[in-house]
């Protein structure tokens, strides 16, 4: 079994705040930054002057951006302005501009499914979200699930896994448990859809038991954690690092 | 209290970190707000109210003010607010106002002609490009594409208060992240005879204990992320005393230095640009 994702936040010393993230499964590296909240260019502000507006970009590493990179844009934009608050002060009328680019893992042609690259972009955004303080009603994880020919789950599927499956989906939920996202691919039905569902809260959120004495004990049947824990991880452990002189003082 | 409370957006407030002081009302700072949950039974009691984080940081409160927030990140960029003391350069004058840069990326700031300490039509002071002030945020206006206007004196008393405000003359400007300069304001306006200073900063003591024979150092810090240094009282040693603060300053910032290494920086660097202490 191979290592969780590895993380790092604010890698770059311009951006307002900015995330690297590699999956391990997929093998995808994805460097983010966020800038917010900027002046926008033109009247686009206009449209919704009560509301920030929000940009994704996303850059292949290797080849020029499509068609394919427009589509995840519009999901990851989707995604991310239910849980950006656009109307906290300063934000009305000026742009969340987030720009991520693909250093690494499988490229995908044209055409080619963005599924599995959707957890790793989706973690990158929060991640440099979460370093530039914007303001967020709650955070976020994100899973990728595939569904084998013979109708098994697969978790952590890898590009040979995803190319090999039935279906895809990717499913994001917030750090409450709500359903964010879900983007699904392939011949499916909505029994299977149910799996994958209770599959990837567990994946992103564990599995609450009920254990024999009534307390809910929140286990991973996983040999790693959540990958809830591990992005609230990874900013807690940043902000103690940069709170040093205040958290051990303490 | 015990250790310092780590939240992320979303994250309620736990009831028993909010001060318990009950006479003055609760202050709300940045990344928090106040949400109502709907209560299951509506006829009982009206809906609780939940203090809710918008931004991932250490909680913070105030006593003595009855405030709670949320310390930023330390790399945050600057965003002018009412009353923030600022490190600011002269980009052109006009008529009425001086057009002053605060951050490189944010539009020019304003700066009344007359908004200096004894400033009249006739006796003003003549800045130009590239001058440096030290000045307060005076108001930053509502919405997108309003203006920053900045000042250099109390509109209500007519004095530069707190006093320095003005015109920086000769000394040389260095960058440091926003956290680190609101720690150095912190650390500059009170003294204490802790071990560990304010704010876990003890460089500006340090430095001041050591530079006392060589004549001393002036220092502006500006929420902007940059510092004024002046070493001019010291004849012969003056661009190497204001070289090697700032490169303590800004090598403190970058390490996050503890006060034991920040001690251990100050000797290595004064004795690296070979001024006696």
């Amino acid at each position: 079994m191979m290592g969780g994702p590895i993380a790092s936040l604010h890698p770059l010393s311009r951006a307002d705040g900015s995330a690297s993230y590699k999956c391990p499964s997929t093998g995808s590296n994805v460097l983010g930054s966020v800038n917010a909240p900027v002046e926008l260019p033109g009247r686009r502000d206009a449209l919704k002057p009560e509301d920030a507006t929000i940009e994704v970009f996303v850059k292949p590493g290797t080849a020029p951006s499509g068609v394919g990179e427009r589509y995840v844009e519009g999901i990851l934009r989707g995604a991310l302005s239910r849980i950006v608050l656009g109307r906290e002060k300063g934000y009305p009328r000026r742009g969340v501009v987030i720009t991520l680019a693909i250093l690494g893992g499988e490229s995908i042609g044209r055409g080619g499914s963005y599924l599995p690259l959707l957890p790793a972009l989706l973690h990158t955004s929060i991640l440099a979200l979460l370093s530039a303080s914007v303001p967020l009603s709650m955070s976020l994880s994100a899973t990728m699930l595939a569904v084998n020919p013979s109708g098994e789950i697969v978790r952590k599927p890898s590009i040979t896994d995803a190319r090999a499956a039935a279906s895809l989906h990717v499913l994001a939920f917030t750090s409450k448990g709500h359903l964010l996202l879900s983007e699904s691919e392939g011949r499916f039905n909505f029994d299977t859809w149910d799996k994958v569902y209770e599959n990837a809260l567990a994946v992103c959120h564990g599995t609450s038991t009920l254990s024999s004495d009534g307390d809910v004990a929140m286990t991973e049947n996983m040999d790693t954690q959540p990958l809830e824990g591990f992005v609230r991880d990874t900013v807690e452990d940043h902000i103690r690092a940069e709170y040093a002189w205040k958290v051990d003082a303490a | 209290m015990s250790s310092p409370l780590i939240l992320l957006p979303g994250d309620d407030v736990p009831a028993d970190y909010l001060p318990s002081n009950a006479s003055a009302p609760l202050r709300l700072g940045t990344g928090l707000r106040l949400l109502s949950q709907p209560n299951p039974t509506p006829a009982s009691t009206p809906s609780n109210h939940v203090l809710t984080a918008t931004q991932a940081g250490i909680l913070s409160t105030d006593n003595r003010r009855n405030a709670v927030s949320i310390l930023p990140s330390s790399n945050r960029r600057y965003i002018p607010t009412p009353g923030d003391l600022v490190v600011a350069q002269v980009h052109h004058s006009s008529a009425d106002y001086f057009h002053c840069m605060i951050t490189p990326q944010s539009p020019h700031a304003l700066l009344g002609q007359l908004s200096f300490e004894g400033a009249t039509k006739k006796t003003r002071p003549m800045l130009r490009g590239g001058d440096l002030l030290y000045a307060r945020v005076l108001s930053t206006g509502l919405g997108a594409g309003t203006e920053v206007e900045l000042t250099c004196v109390n509109p209500a008393t007519g004095k530069a208060e707190p006093g320095g405000l003005g015109p920086l003359n000769g000394g040389m400007v260095f960058d440091i992240s926003t956290g680190m300069a609101a720690r150095l304001i912190r650390a500059s306006s009170s003294s204490s005879d802790q071990e560990d200073g304010v704010a876990g900063l003890v460089v500006l003591d340090e430095l001041g204990k050591k530079l006392e024979k060589a004549g001393g150092f002036e220092i502006a810090v500006g929420r902007n992320g940059k510092v004024w240094v002046d070493c001019s009282n010291s004849e012969e040693d003056a661009v190497k005393a204001t070289v090697a603060i700032g490169r303590c300053l800004t090598t403190i910032d970058e390490h996050n230095l503890n006060p034991t290494d920040q001690r251990k920086l100050v000797t290595k660097v004064l004795r690296d640009m070979k001024i006696e202490s």
